[in-house]
């Protein structure tokens, strides 16, 4: 059994697009448990991660782990309790208003999934009331802003405020990411971590679901 | 020959210019342009925002569309901003015309490549660049049902717009013509991200199809654009995003480099410059853009990790670079100190010996004239050569003026 969960974990480091859902079909018809298989594709993410950080990986090798994911997970979803996939935690993710990129913001879901986080992706030109009403219902303890453009900064700092007034500050930290996003902006508006790519983003989110 | 010719020939040919740094423009915001100009402009985005107009357009925007009214807007956009950059007093002019969208209703525009967009109006009632929502050809088979005129049709339209504005304009600014878009973002775009990671592994012969495609799409706008008689030209394709190239440079060589050698050359027969603008942290494509045969590369945003110091020293010997100044800060809400400093640091790294040219990284509508005119300023203060003369000391503007625009 390990040695298909191994070869899951190599696979998807591999980037073997057809050869990781056929893997994890496998595995499941030999009794794997599906929280192992999990844990053998998000060992597999986190090397693409890390090859990615070094710079032997590029954003559309990211992009490719990413529908790796998706097409695994469709396989291993059915076996899976309910509420069993995301054991990290729970992290809202969403474009805000005025901005419709959602590259960035859908290959840090990815990510994220792949690396054992439930994410709830409120997709783009999301409202302020529409994190702010998510993060509630979730229950969430971190979301993650994405935005592409200068002039859509407003809306990152509306959506800011808007968790503020709704009393959830205490409780939830905030990570911003995209194009337009520096250290210095994070600063000005209060945010708890920018991220630069989508490696940093599944940091962030560990160290903000950790701690 | 002009000053503004001679500075940006003698930039772009990596030789020192006759007396100071040049600059270049790009701006491509409505209110920007209409600002400089005195003139109001046509309220396209007010009648696609105000009730009554909007509903309207909802209803006929296809008549409305093959009366060729958007077409003949981005016409006189290309013309008017060109007007705008003279009065201002860059030296060069990248003039994007882009008669590529089709709209469908008050909220949703198709270009003529496959790419979906939200029309976007920028608060003060004026259209800004649409946004890209998603691509529309998800398969080969989509590729060739395609209706491609409009794009068969691009070059004879910029050939007619390109040869007024350079009547008018071509003495006393250098114009480098660009459109939407080049070999990668054409490639990737009408089909989306996903879809095109995917064909890379799955399909590379279409990626190529699409590539041969557009690359003789290219050829034939350079002929068009040479045959107005402009001196030169910008190959507008972002190929990066902040933490490094979007692809391998090897696949990037692979399945683009020949294409672009071949832009280059075509470019360089028929006598025009050409400079290849990317977004993002190209540091490790830019030995591939000289090797491409490009003249200069623009944008080298610090944002995105960019140090032109470092690319100077790297590629300053074949490239001229372009661009650097910020537009995430800078040029949207920074002091007059801020900019003058900004523009002093970018002439420090990368202007001696020549084959430099202070530029925005980009246009968007947050951007401030106020600031583009400190800009100015700043490189008659600091980009006389030789450079490093008394006034190159760090930046002392002079008096502080409010933040203003």
């Amino acid at each position: 059994m390990d040695d298909i969960l191994r070869e899951i974990t190599e696979a998807t480091r591999c980037l073997e697009m057809e050869r990781v859902p056929t893997l994890v079909t496998h595995a499941l018809a030999q009794a794997a448990d599906p929280l192992r298989v999990l844990d053998a594709l998000s060992a597999g993410m986190m090397a693409v991660g890390e090859l990615f950080a070094r710079g032997t990986y590029y954003l559309v090798d990211l992009v490719v782990a990413g529908e790796i994911m998706k097409e695994a997970l469709a396989v291993l979803q059915p076996h899976m309790a309910v509420g069993s996939m995301g054991p990290k935690g729970t992290v809202v993710l969403g474009t805000v208003k005025g901005d419709v990129h959602d590259i960035g913001k859908n290959l840090v879901a990815h990510m994220l999934r792949g690396c054992g986080f439930h994410v709830l992706d409120l997709g783009v030109d999301v409202a302020p009331e529409r994190f702010v009403g998510a993060l509630r219902t979730s229950g969430a303890a971190a979301v993650g802003l994405s935005v592409l453009l200068t002039p859509m900064v407003r809306s990152v700092a509306e959506t800011v405020s808007a968790i503020e007034e709704a009393g959830l500050r205490e409780r939830v930290r905030i990570a911003i990411g995209g194009a337009c996003t520096t250290p210095e902006l994070g600063r000005r508006l209060g945010v708890d971590a920018v991220g630069r790519d989508p490696v940093e983003a599944v940091r962030i989110f560990e160290s903000f679901l950790s701690s | 020959m002009s000053g503004s010719h001679e500075r940006v020939l003698a930039a772009l040919e990596r030789r020192e210019p006759p007396d100071r740094v040049p600059v270049f423009d790009v701006m491509e915001e409505y209110a920007t342009i209409y600002e400089i100009l005195g003139r109001r402009p046509l309220p396209m985005g007010f009648l696609f925002t105000n009730r009554r107009t909007k509903a309207v357009i909802d209803r006929t925007a296809g008549i409305i569309d093959r009366t060729g009214l958007f077409f003949a807007e981005m016409d006189r956009f290309a013309y008017d901003r060109t007007e705008a950059a003279v009065r201002m007093g860059y030296d060069a002019a990248w003039v994007m015309h882009v008669p590529i969208w089709h709209f469908r209703d008050s909220r949703v525009a198709v270009d003529i490549y496959g790419r979906q967009y939200d029309v976007i109006v920028d608060g003060r009632g004026n259209l800004a660049t649409p946004m890209y929502t998603k691509g529309l050809i998800a398969t080969p088979e989509d590729w060739r049902a395609w209706d491609k005129r409009d794009i068969f049709r691009l070059p004879e339209r910029a050939n007619r717009v390109f040869l007024r504005i350079q009547k008018d304009f071509g003495e006393r600014i250098f114009i480098l013509p660009g459109f939407l878009f080049g070999l990668f973002e054409n490639t990737w775009q009408p089909m989306g991200f996903e879809r095109f990671a995917v064909a890379l592994r799955r399909n590379k012969d279409f990626i190529r199809r699409v590539i041969a495609f557009y690359r003789d799409h290219f050829c034939l706008m350079l002929e068009a654009w040479a045959d107005a008689g402009v001196p030169g030209a910008v190959y507008t394709d972002d190929m990066a995003y902040r933490s490094g190239p979007m692809l391998a440079p090897s696949l990037l060589e692979e399945l683009y480099g020949d294409a672009l050698r071949r832009i280059t050359q075509t470019a360089h027969g028929l006598g025009l410059k050409i400079v290849v603008h990317s977004c993002g942290n190209v540091m490790p494509l830019l030995p591939w853009f000289a090797d491409c045969g490009f003249d200069g590369v623009h944008a080298l945003e610090p944002t995105a990790g960019v140090d032109l110091a470092e690319a100077k020293q790297l590629v300053g010997d074949r490239l001229c670079l372009v661009g650097n100044i910020d537009i995430t800060h800078i040029l949207v809400d920074a002091s007059r100190e801020e900019v003058f400093e900004a523009v002093r640091t970018s002439i420090e790294a990368a202007g001696r010996g020549g084959g430099y040219m202070v530029a925005p990284t980009n246009s968007h509508h947050a951007i401030s004239l106020q600031r583009l005119r400190w800009m100015l300023e700043a490189v008659e203060r600091y980009g006389h050569y030789p450079l490093g003369g008394p006034g190159h000391r760090k930046a002392e503007p002079g008096p502080r003026v409010a933040p203003a625009g």
